[in-house]
């Protein structure tokens, strides 16, 4: 890129240009004055010349033509250093009044990324801050160590009303008047003088003036003088005139009165007297001067003698002047170097320019004059620049500009900033933008805040500019220009500069940085008194839940001192405090499904569906909408439904981000009730289905929709949201009218200053995941309201959250019609009849559990058991069709709980009703959901055993184990299933009763005799054998039967459950045992008694067998061995049990080894109980040791003690049900007891029907049942 | 004096970042850190400088500011470490230990299994202990 053509160039080419001292009579001044100008502001337009065209030549003999040239115009009492204070204060304006145009801009959106980044670079450096730069530059307009200041020309001007106007003209230029600069010697006071007489033409006609031009130009020379004719114009105030200053109006002339005296003519007049000026004195005078100094430089400085004394003199007067630095005066060879310098670059031979300025910087550099040798390395960096030669020399000249300006302390502050400037400007230039920010970032350290404010925008805009873009140093500096501007009390700059960072911080979590910015930019607002924008972007903050605890407070101060200033209550889209949890948005309906509490909504439609299938009418099994039925409604087919009067519910969590609690009012829901079904509206409702989003975007307006009482009632709900708290809300919304009805929104207000409101996202892709119950019930935000219809509410009075297995409790379930309908056609469906089964209406008032006690054999018979025990297979319990519930009644049932077995349960309910009078919906149903979580109590297992020495008579062993951590039961009764079985203690362990509570963790054994009393002798039962039996004797003669309902329907589904998991087919019996909580602390903690009922069910003996057999005789023989050997007479009793003929055969033997190896065959039966027999030889011994008898003879394994007699086998032909006695003898020898178990029976079972009868049963075998005879000897 | 570490993740975002001044500078030196990204950026982008070292993660003198220097590290993974220090003389060699032993401690960090990747780290014993290698950095010096 030329240099040139760059902004630097321009620039350069404006700024360093020669000045023309302007003196000027008062007179003069006062002509010009009537065009409302002065006289520099006459002139300066047409002192920029954009095609002087003059051929140039300088030093070299190589003329060069001048295209753009420019000179100033200045006062000589401007001609001076300038105060820092007054110019400061002449740049603040500038700043200032970039304000009023930048505030419309505040009031739009703060810029995105985008915007940023393709606006081209002039709009990001806006032009105030140009002439800002330029301001500043020109703080430092005639310093004494630079030379392109210093006047080149001077322009006296007198009036053609002065008297004496040529003594004037020497008055003019008297020293006494003259800037004190040229008279202390620092600028050259031999300068080009060029006189000028104006004439203004109202004053007179033109003559005057001629002659008095004539007479000057004879005393004062015939060039130098000039005619200047103004105020020709006629009218005060011409159109033409104001179009004649249109082209000039650029360069800073405003024609602010009006009053333009000034034509054309006069303009044309000014204009070539300003092109003579310059192109015939100016640039002559310049380049005449160029060469005599270029000549005297020449001679002195040039060539190598001159070098060595120039070394050799500065050495020797270096040590006087050391203290104070060097004084230059105007006729010292350096400032004479500098000002050959300084022309040539304004006559633009940068050649010559540099080499001047190269020798100058080394001979200030030896007289240490480094405010000087800056000047100096400054103005060759330029050059370096406009030569567009070495980058890195002309940096290098900077850099060493700039730091040599610093290091001198505070006089050189200014310097430096326009140093860094022209640098930043030049590396720009060079697309360098990074270096050039930095640059600007160093400058702005030296600067006032203002100053430091603008030039850190500008390092910002670089750090934009640069490629790739920073945009965090951007932001950073941004802030930094934000901050200064605050400072310095430019509010509308510091949030301009703030709102263009935000964007930075937007993207990425440096929530930190973001916060402030925003709390700053929104603060700020506030004070310029825009409140809304200022909410707006405090908004942004208030929910910022990872500051500090005071950091939050502030925030909400602000804010809410903000909300009130703006004096009214207003609304807020998405207000984020507090922050609503759309995910967990519900909504909660009821159209033909009605539920008993809202934490029913939860379970999963499929179980309720499972639960209803065989309740609810075929029509709807198969899934068809009701709403078919009416065509007008079809197109709603998907929407979900809800009646007239009851409440829609939307669940909904609020969550407090800030540690400071914050009250939230008025929390209600946003709706819409549209009455008419007509077509638009309906498609409406489809459009707004499809695109969920426009609900939002589009906002309709609150208010209509907020006060709809006609329509529909909404619930309002206050809450105080503690420090980072999280509550889920529950609204309602209760349709009056038919209609659809739209759930739009959620509206709120905080802290009674200001309403936030936030519409529903009803995501259809997302109808999967929430569509719990089904995707028929998907969300939407459209509900179909429909007539009233009846609703039943109900509930299971005190059904326990906990209870002890085997709990048996009446309780009662309570049905209320709230509506003004009758129902009927009540069915109940329980999803756990095993833990609860529905009662008849007559044990409603029946006091629990006495109405379990046994009555009179009379009542008995009067209530009979209803429900045979297949029918009770089917869950569906009706209620009697002539029950009606009428509108407003309440119905109750009862209902018996049993809890069946431990473990958690979650026991569902459906009760399905019908409408009495014709209506949309013809049924719903009434959902309710219990959990229930039942412990382990009592642990209860029998093992039965047939009885070896008794007909169908079986020994029972219960084990009761209380696995209850802190309870104790108290064991009431054990009943059988059957009063075929009589049951009672055995007749030697009376002490069972004692055993009547079993503490915690309590493990007790307790054995019954059980007697089959067969089918037929069941009446005959007496009170001793009954199939109930009391454990406990404190209870006295409470006895519960069994046999009546609720006990055996439970029985019967424990029956049903238990016998799903049994093993074997043959089950014997089933045990229901009855016990009573009795101490610890559940017990304590509910009055009513506690009743357990367990029940074991398909019992079977160990060792099933139909043919039984036991030893009968005389268990002691007094017998004299003296005499003979004892025979003893026993018989076996054999009973066939079984459904067939059976044939016995009996064999005994006499070896004990023969013996032993069929024990070890049952052995494997019987151990599984753990009854089997004890080894024999240990028996004989232990009888005989313990009676102290003499011990006579070891008898030896293989010898029997004791001999058959009788018979060895023996076979017996068995009918069903029959008895057959077999007599056996036994011989002993010596006095002892004796076990007659040495024989074995083999039955055959004889059938017709072979097939019915199993192999394993068919044939079967089986060792003798011990039976001990004590044989004394007689005393005889 | 090391005033503020920073661990940054790869997407720029802040994973963990402390201070060791008394002042309430905490925004002036989220600012530093903010910014030093861009340089990071650019000497990640711009590897022509440092070619003689390819896997070279200590990245130097990020951006030395009137009061601070910055210094640099970048892990395999993307991860920044920026330390702002107070001292205006500090050896490379220093730094590097620095970065060596805070790496060795952000490793452990996220090694935890209850630490989500891309989430601020909470670990209170990664603070302790880059407190006390932020403690031994000034000592470190002398000895």
């Amino acid at each position: 890129m030329d240099p040139l053509r760059s902004y630097l160039g321009r620039l350069l080419l404006e700024e360093v240009t020669p000045v023309v001292m302007v003196l000027t009579t008062p007179l003069a001044e006062a002509a010009c004055r009537k065009s409302g100008l002065s006289l520099v502001d006459m002139l300066s337009p047409f002192s920029l010349f954009k095609k002087i065209d003059v051929p140039v030549r300088t030093a070299s003999d190589q003329p060069y033509r001048l295209q753009m040239f420019k000179i100033r115009m200045v006062y000589a009492s401007d001609v001076r250093k300038q105060d820092y204070e007054a110019t400061d204060e002449r740049i603040k304006p500038i700043v200032s009044e970039a304000n009023e145009s930048a505030l419309p801009d505040l009031l739009s959106d703060p810029p995105q990324l985008e915007d940023v980044l393709s606006k081209p670079e002039a709009e990001l450096c806006p032009l105030w801050i140009r002439k800002f730069n330029r301001a500043l530059m020109r703080t430092l307009s005639f310093s004494e160590h630079e030379t392109f200041d210093h006047p080149v020309a001077c322009l006296l001007v007198v009036s053609s009303k002065d008297t004496e106007p040529i003594s004037k003209f020497v008055d003019l230029f008297n020293t006494n008047q003259l800037p004190s600069l040229l008279n202390e010697g620092v600028m050259d006071p031999q300068i080009l003088k060029h006189y000028l007489i104006l004439h203004d033409k109202q004053d007179g006609p033109q003559e005057i003036a001629i002659n008095i031009l004539a007479e000057m130009k004879s005393t004062l020379g015939l060039n130098d003088c000039k005619l200047l004719c103004i105020n020709s114009s006629t009218e005060a105030d011409g159109v033409d005139a104001e179009d004649s200053w249109l082209p000039y109006k650029s360069y800073g002339l405003h024609n602010q009165e009006g009053a333009c005296w000034l034509n054309m003519d006069d303009l044309n007049e000014i204009k070539d007297f300003m092109q003579d000026l310059a192109s015939n004195h100016i640039i002559p005078y310049m380049e005449q001067k160029i060469r005599v100094l270029n000549q005297q430089v020449a001679t002195t400085r040039k060539g190598f003698r001159n070098q060595i004394k120039n070394l050799w003199w500065r050495k020797r007067d270096d040590v006087p002047e050391a203290s104070n630095g060097p004084m230059y005066t105007f006729t010292s060879i350096e400032s004479q170097i500098r000002v050959l310098g300084d022309y040539a670059f304004m006559l633009r031979d940068y050649e010559l320019a540099l080499s001047n300025y190269r020798l100058l910087s080394t001979d200030y550099k030896l007289d240490k004059a480094w405010k000087r040798f800056a000047g100096v390395q400054e103005m060759s960096g330029l050059c370096y620049f406009m030569l567009d030669q070495s980058r890195k020399d002309a940096e290098y000249c900077m850099d060493s500009a700039f730091s040599t300006y610093l290091r001198i302390g505070s006089s050189g502050k200014r310097n430096a900033t326009r140093c860094g400037l022209w640098w930043a400007e030049m590396l720009k230039t060079k697309g360098q933008y990074r270096e050039a920010s930095s640059v600007y970032y160093r400058v702005s350290n030296e600067e006032p805040s203002l100053h430091s404010a603008v030039l850190l925008e500008q390092a910002a805009c670089c750090y934009l500019l640069s490629k790739p873009p920073m945009l965090r140093k951007y932001g950073f500096h941004l802030v930094l220009a934000g901050n200064s501007y605050y400072v310095s009390d430019q509010k509308q700059h510091a949030v301009r500069a703030y709102r263009n960072a935000l964007f930075v911080y937007k993207q990425h979590p440096w929530s930190y940085i973001n916060d402030h910015v925003h709390f700053n930019v929104g603060r700020w607002y506030g004070v310029l008194g825009i409140f809304d924008v200022a909410i707006k972007h405090l908004l942004e903050i208030i929910a910022c839940s990872h500051q500090s605890l005071t950091t939050q407070n502030m925030f909400l101060n602000d804010f809410f001192h903000f909300v009130q200033s703006m004096g009214k209550k207003f609304d807020v889209y998405k207000l984020q405090l507090p922050a609503i949890n759309m995910s967990s948005l519900r909504v909660i309906y009821e159209d033909h499904r009605t539920y008993a509490s809202d934490a029913d909504v939860n379970v999963s439609e499929s179980i309720w569906q499972e639960l209803e299938e065989e309740m609810i009418p075929s029509s709807s099994v198969v899934r068809t909408n009701w709403l078919d039925k009416s065509p007008d409604l079809r197109k709603y087919k998907d929407s979900c439904v809800c009646v007239v009067g009851e409440a829609v519910k939307v669940r909904i969590e609020l969550r407090n981000p800030l540690q400071i609690p914050v009250t939230v009012s008025c929390i209600s829901l946003i709706c819409q009730l549209s009455s008419s079904l007509d077509a638009s509206s309906a498609e409406n409702i489809v459009l707004t289905k499809d695109a969920g989003e426009d609900i939002s975007n589009t906002r309709p307006a609150i208010s209509t929709s907020e006060d709809d009482g006609n329509n529909f009632t909404v619930s309002k709900l206050d809450i105080v949201l503690g420090g980072s708290e999280t509550k889920s809300v529950q609204l309602e919304v209760t349709p009056k009218v038919e209609g659809i009805l739209k759930l739009l929104g959620i509206r709120w207000t905080l802290s009674d200053l200001l309403v936030g409101y936030q519409y529903f996202e009803f995501d259809t892709k997302r109808k999967t995941k929430k569509g719990k119950r089904g995707p028929r019930r998907s969300l939407s935000g459209n509900l179909i309201v429909i007539k009233g219809l009846p609703k039943l509410m109900g509930c299971i009075d005190h059904l326990p959250t906990n209870a002890f297995a085997g709990d048996l409790r009446l309780l009662k379930l309570n049905l209320r019609n709230h509506s003004d309908y009758a129902v009927k056609n009540i069915k109940m469906k329980f999803s756990h009849p095993r833990f609860v089964i529905p009662g008849d209406l007559s044990e409603v008032d029946l006091e629990f559990p006495q109405c379990l006690r046994k009555h009179i054999q009379s009542e008995i018979n009067t209530v009979p058991t209803k429900r045979t025990h297949e029918g009770f297979k089917g869950l569906l319990f009706a209620f009697p069709q002539d029950i009606k519930i009428q509108g407003g009644a309440t119905f109750s049932w009862p209902v018996w709980f049993h809890a069946a077995t431990p473990g958690n349960f979650s026991l569902y309910t459906s009760l399905y009703y019908e409408m009495e009078s014709p209506s949309d919906i013809t049924y719903r149903t009434l959902r309710m959901h219990y959990n229930i979580e039942v412990f382990p109590s009592l642990d209860v297992s029998f093992a039965i055993k047939m009885c070896s020495s008794k007909l169908k008579e079986y020994i029972v062993r219960m084990d009761v184990l209380n696995r209850t951590p802190s309870e104790s039961f108290g064991l009431h009764q054990l009943s059988c299933n059957d009063n075929k079985w009589a049951i009672s203690t055995l007749p030697l362990c009376d002490s069972i009763s004692s055993v009547e509570t079993v503490s915690a963790n309590q493990a007790i054994s307790s054995f019954f005799k059980i007697k089959d009393l067969g089918a037929n002798s069941c009446k005959e039962a007496e009170d001793s054998c009954r199939s109930d039996m009391l454990l406990s004797c404190e209870g006295g003669t409470e006895e519960f039967d069994v046999s009546r309902s609720p006990i055996t329907d439970f029985h019967c589904q424990e029956r049903y459950q238990q016998g799903r998991l049994a093993k074997g087919p043959c089950d014997l019996l089933d045990f229901i045992l009855i016990s009573k909580a009795v101490g610890g602390n559940y017990s304590k903690s509910k009055q009513d008694v506690q009743l357990l009922s367990h029940h074991v069910c398909h019992c079977s003996a160990l060792d099933q067998s139909p043919i039984w057999w036991f030893m009968e005789g005389p268990r002691t023989v007094t017998h004299d061995f003296s005499k003979s050997y004892c025979e003893a007479n026993i018989q076996l009793v054999i009973h066939n049990s079984g459904q067939h003929d059976t044939s016995v055969r009996i064999v005994t033997f006499d070896s004990l080894t023969d013996k032993r190896t069929t024990v070890n065959l049952q052995d494997s039966n019987s151990n599984q109980g753990g009854w089997y027999d004890v080894s024999l030889e240990n028996d004989i011994k232990a009888i005989s040791t313990a009676k102290g008898t003499h011990y006579q003879k070891q008898p030896s394994d293989s010898i029997s003690p004791y001999v058959w007699s009788s018979l060895s086998c023996a076979q017996v032909d068995l009918k069903p049900d029959t008895s057959a006695k077999v007599p056996l003898k036994a011989c002993i020898f010596m006095p002892g007891t004796y076990n007659f178990s040495n024989y074995q029976l083999h039955w055959k079972v004889h059938s017709s029907e072979v097939g019915q009868v199993d192999e394993n049963e068919r044939t079967g075998g089986g060792q003798g049942h011990p039976f001990y005879v004590t044989v004394l000897q007689d005393a005889q | 004096m090391i005033v503020c570490v920073a661990v940054v993740g790869h997407q720029n975002n802040p994973l963990y970042l402390q201070s060791f001044t008394e002042a309430d500078d905490a925004l002036k030196l989220h600012h530093v850190v903010h910014c030093s990204l861009d340089v990071i950026d650019e000497r990640v982008n711009n590897p022509k400088r440092n070619a003689p070292a390819l896997n070279e993660t200590f990245l130097g003198l990020l951006y030395p500011t009137e009061n601070y220097k910055v210094y640099g590290y970048l892990t395999n993974t993307k991860v920044k470490f920026i330390m702002v220090t107070t001292d205006l003389d500090v050896k490379d060699a220093d730094a590097r230990n620095f970065f060596r032993k805070f790496h060795a401690a952000y490793v452990d960090a996220v090694s935890n299994p209850f630490h989500v990747p891309g989430k601020k780290i909470a670990s209170r014993s990664f603070g302790a202990r880059v407190s006390t290698i932020v403690k031994s950095f000034g000592s470190g010096t002398t000895a």
